[in-house]
């Protein structure tokens, strides 16, 4: 009956009938990691790179010349050797001002641009002079994955679904879904990570009940409850912290691997990251092991080997993990929920593969939680689920998400004091109105600052605008009537209109985003971006090429020192000559001529790569897989 | 009302008679009619909340997503209009509230319900011997809480959650009575409660402070 009264409802509607799959994708932008995913012939699942990699690391490099390089490069081989040019968990940054916590602690190894007044947006200063911002970082992980599957569909995209932490923010989101605008993709919905994660959870397992979703990212924590029941998923709860995650577990570990390897508190960048991955490292590796010892450079030349036990990795980590019980508390609290009567715990997240972490979750909850679905997919998953819901694809119409605002709305009255017009945990989308007066005689405009939190007092919540309503007609103190209406959207997005009441007139409103960035601005970077689009590309391929020159070049002198009695006659001429083409490429800005020496040079070195591999494997890596013995000699 | 889409009639209902395109909500709608149960503190909760998903279901904006904007945002407006029923509706105090507002009954320092200005509005306040009264007990209580007496803390929640339920049962026999005295008293019961609600919130606060496994008392009242 329903579907009957949709086909006539949406007559001017392209709704593909019979199409086995729809072309809307569900993107998990995530602090660490970043994945795409689709729904294909009803399941849902995540879209690979040519090695059959699903994560795209979330880690963007500037490089000098004006390119941009996006994933596991910049994460393993330009991180660390140009810190301050590779941003890494760049979401703990979005919709965040510049006096905000993450963008003046100690250990950060980026730079950020001065503003005019010290306030506004967060931009991080970057090679080439350039200063970018959060939103713009993100948008270049956002166009990576597009193109990963405009290729895999053969074709444009007809919209995605971003997740976002479901503890963000109003700045925050707005962000994200500016971020994906700028990348040119059609932004369907904002979907909280730990929704996501129950949608695809409850329809595979066909899951009924109360369920509590634990989200621990790189640098987010999220928890919602959620009621599962013929096909809807009600969020009863929500709570969390938009900056706690892997990453402070990180902080903690570095600031003892630096303690032990006997440093002071190291101010360049190179060193901070370098700590920092050593203590992501470690943290990886305690997972299984109950204890690692990591090299760490003291100073060019120098490293020191440092030790370290689950045991003490835990001490130090079980503090900032102890964060998380009291956002845990009120959301079981709001839910009315008590934590013995759950039907489960759903894990999601990469930090919640800690042994620690686990352990915490069950103590806390009574109960060990589920983890039977990959933490590092099932967002991603269920993203791509509700994409296709949106984008009308088959048999989903008994699916109903209900989700909820994660903070309080309200506005500044007079003494300071936030008035919440909506509360949290309400149900989205949805509205409020309030009245205001003028106070003085002949008063035409009104200054409306908009806050989010729990908290009583305005300069303790977060200031998301602020508003001047002008053209209010002349009338004595008292007389006139605003109404300012708040309205919540299913992406969890504020937008705050006003009326003068007494005469009908639609007040003009003039935004000040707090800490983003406001729609002209938005709209500006939009517009150069499709100026600028070709050259975006070609600039992207340009600098890809050359961090694959740089590599196999690099690979292929390492191989001819090692192992020059495997070179034949006129071998090496033909290598150095090869080697020579793709510097000399390289140098230029054509891509392709790149791509060709590199070819030229893979040709030339084959047979001597073949060798050193034989030889390799008569020397004991007998049944080894090949691939690692390949990736091993430097050969490709 | 004229469809948007058709032009034609529309009828009255969500979705035009004519073409089957959403209609935007009447703003002025009652809410209990909104979810198409009848006005009374005494409702059908599962019957309503079985109607919300109902109706959420058809007009939510997920099912929008990609249809033309006049349908997209007639849908965001009734998904608005439902959640905001089903939320007055569920919740006890607020559907209390609505209801009183609804008779012209206004408590003191409540925000006028929209729709209900062009009525008549009696004012309920609160008289000062109950007004003293709570300030002593809350005095009373913060003492306790200084002095970690945990035990006469929640002694003294229990206490007054039974005052809530009390209040309770006069704002459930007094708002479907129809009977104009019952239904102030039943205002007057309603203020109390608020007082009775925050002080069981600021007593239960602490008590879930004190560790991880107590989530503070067993929920709303009613």
């Amino acid at each position: 009956m329903a579907d009957a009264l949709f086909q006539i409802s949406e007559p001017g509607e392209s709704r593909p009938k019979h199409a086995c799959r729809t072309r809307a994708v569900g993107i998990d932008l995530g602090t660490t990691n970043s994945l795409i995913a689709i729904v294909d012939g009803g399941k849902p699942a995540a879209l690979t790179d040519a090695q059959g990699e699903a994560i795209v690391p979330s880690v963007v490099h500037y490089a000098g010349d004006g390119g941009v390089v996006v994933g596991a490069e910049a994460r393993d081989r330009l991180a660390p050797e140009f810190p301050r040019d590779t941003i890494a968990s760049v979401k703990r940054f979005m919709g965040r001002g510049r006096r905000d916590a993450e963008a003046t602690r100690k250990l950060t190894p980026y730079q950020f641009a001065p503003g005019a007044d010290g306030e506004g947006v967060v931009r991080f200063a970057v090679a080439g002079g350039r200063a970018v911002t959060p939103l713009e970082v993100s948008a270049e992980i956002l166009k990576v994955l597009r193109a990963r599957a405009e290729e895999a569909l053969g074709g444009p995209l007809q919209g995605a679904v971003i997740t976002v932490p479901a503890y963000f923010d109003d700045g925050q989101r707005q962000a994200t879904r500016d971020a994906g605008r700028l990348a040119g993709l059609e932004v369907l919905r904002l979907l909280n990570e730990p929704t996501a994660a129950a949608l695809a959870y409850g329809l595979d397992k066909q899951a009924e009940g109360t369920f509590a979703v634990f989200d621990l990212g790189g640098g987010t924590f999220d928890v919602s409850i959620l009621k599962l029941e013929n096909g809807v998923f009600e969020v009863k709860a929500t709570g969390g912290d938009s900056a706690l995650g892997g990453d402070d577990f990180d902080r903690a570990i570095a600031e003892l691997l630096l303690a032990r390897a006997g440093m002071a508190e190291p101010a360049d960048a190179r060193t901070i990251r370098h700590f920092l991955d050593a203590a992501r490292a470690s943290k990886e590796r305690l997972t299984s092991e109950t204890e690692t010892a990591i090299d760490v450079a003291k100073a060019p030349g120098q490293t020191a080997r440092v030790r370290l036990s689950r045991d003490e990795m835990e001490a130090l980590v079980a503090p900032v993990l102890q964060r998380c019980a009291a956002p845990l508390r009120q959301a079981m609290k709001d839910a009315g929920v008590e934590p013995g009567h759950l039907s489960g715990v759903i894990l999601v997240g990469g930090a919640t593969r800690m042994p620690l972490v686990r352990r915490f979750v069950e103590q806390w909850f009574g109960q060990p939680p589920l983890a039977d679905i990959d933490p590092d997919q099932v967002v991603a998953l269920g993203a791509a689920i509700q994409a296709d819901m949106l984008a009308g694809g088959a048999g989903r119409d008994d699916v109903l998400l209900l989700d909820v605002v994660p903070l309080s709305l309200g506005l500044e009255t007079m003494g300071g004091v936030a008035e919440k017009l909506i509360h949290r945990n309400t149900t989205v989308p949805c509205g409020a109105k309030q009245t205001f007066t003028t106070f003085a005689d002949n008063q035409t405009g009104f200054d409306l600052h908009v806050v989010q939190g729990e908290r009583e007092l305005v300069g303790e919540c977060r200031s998301l605008a602020r508003f001047t309503l002008k053209g209010i007609p002349p009338m004595p103190a008292g007389m006139a009537r605003l109404e300012v209406t708040f309205m919540v959207d299913a992406d969890g997005i504020l937008r705050v209109s006003a009326r003068e009441e007494t005469t009908g007139k639609e007040a003009a409103i003039e935004v000040k985003p707090s800490y983003g960035l406001t729609d002209d601005e938005v709209e500006r970077m939009i517009l150069d971006s499709f100026a600028h689009a070709e050259d975006d590309v070609k600039a992207r391929l340009l600098a890809e090429q050359r961090v694959e020159a740089d590599g196999i070049v690099a690979a292929a002198r390492a191989a001819m020192r090692d192992a020059p009695e495997l070179l034949e006659g006129g071998e090496r001429e033909a290598i150095d000559g090869a080697l020579a083409a793709v510097e000399s490429a390289r140098a230029g800005a054509d891509h392709l001529a790149i791509r060709d020496a590199i070819e030229a040079l893979d040709h030339a070195s084959k047979p001597f790569a073949t060798r050193r591999m034989n030889k390799a494997l008569e020397h004991g890596f007998r049944g080894r897989n090949v691939d690692a013995v390949d990736a091993k000699l430097g050969g490709r | 009302m004229i469809c948007w889409s058709c032009q034609k009639n529309a009828g009255a209902g969500a979705f035009c008679t004519a073409c089957g395109a959403l209609q935007p909500p009447d703003d002025a709608q009652d809410l209990f009619a909104v979810l198409g149960v009848p006005a009374r503190f005494g409702v059908d909760l599962a019957a309503a909340e079985t109607a919300y998903k109902d109706l959420s279901r058809q007009v939510h904006p997920d099912r929008f997503a990609t249809g033309d904007p006049r349908a997209r945002r007639a849908s965001l407006a009734r998904t608005v209009q439902l959640n905001q029923a089903w939320r007055t509706i569920k919740d006890p105090v607020r559907r209390a509230e609505y209801l009183l507002a609804r008779a012209g009954i206004d408590i003191a320092g409540k925000q006028p319900t929209p729709g209900s200005e062009e009525k008549r509005t009696v004012e309920v306040g609160a008289p000062p011997a109950f007004l003293l009264e709570i300030l002593e007990l809350n005095d009373e209580l913060a003492v306790a809480r200084r002095a970690g007496d945990e035990v006469k803390v929640a002694f003294m929640a229990e206490e007054m959650r039974a005052r809530a339920q009390a209040s309770m049962t006069t704002i459930a026999a007094g708002l479907d009575s129809g009977v104009r005295a019952q239904l102030e008293e039943a205002a007057r019961s309603l203020m109390a409660l608020r007082y009775y609600q925050r002080f069981i919130d600021e007593a239960t606060r602490n008590v879930s402070e004190s560790g991880p496994h107590r989530t503070g008392g067993g929920g709303g009242a009613g």
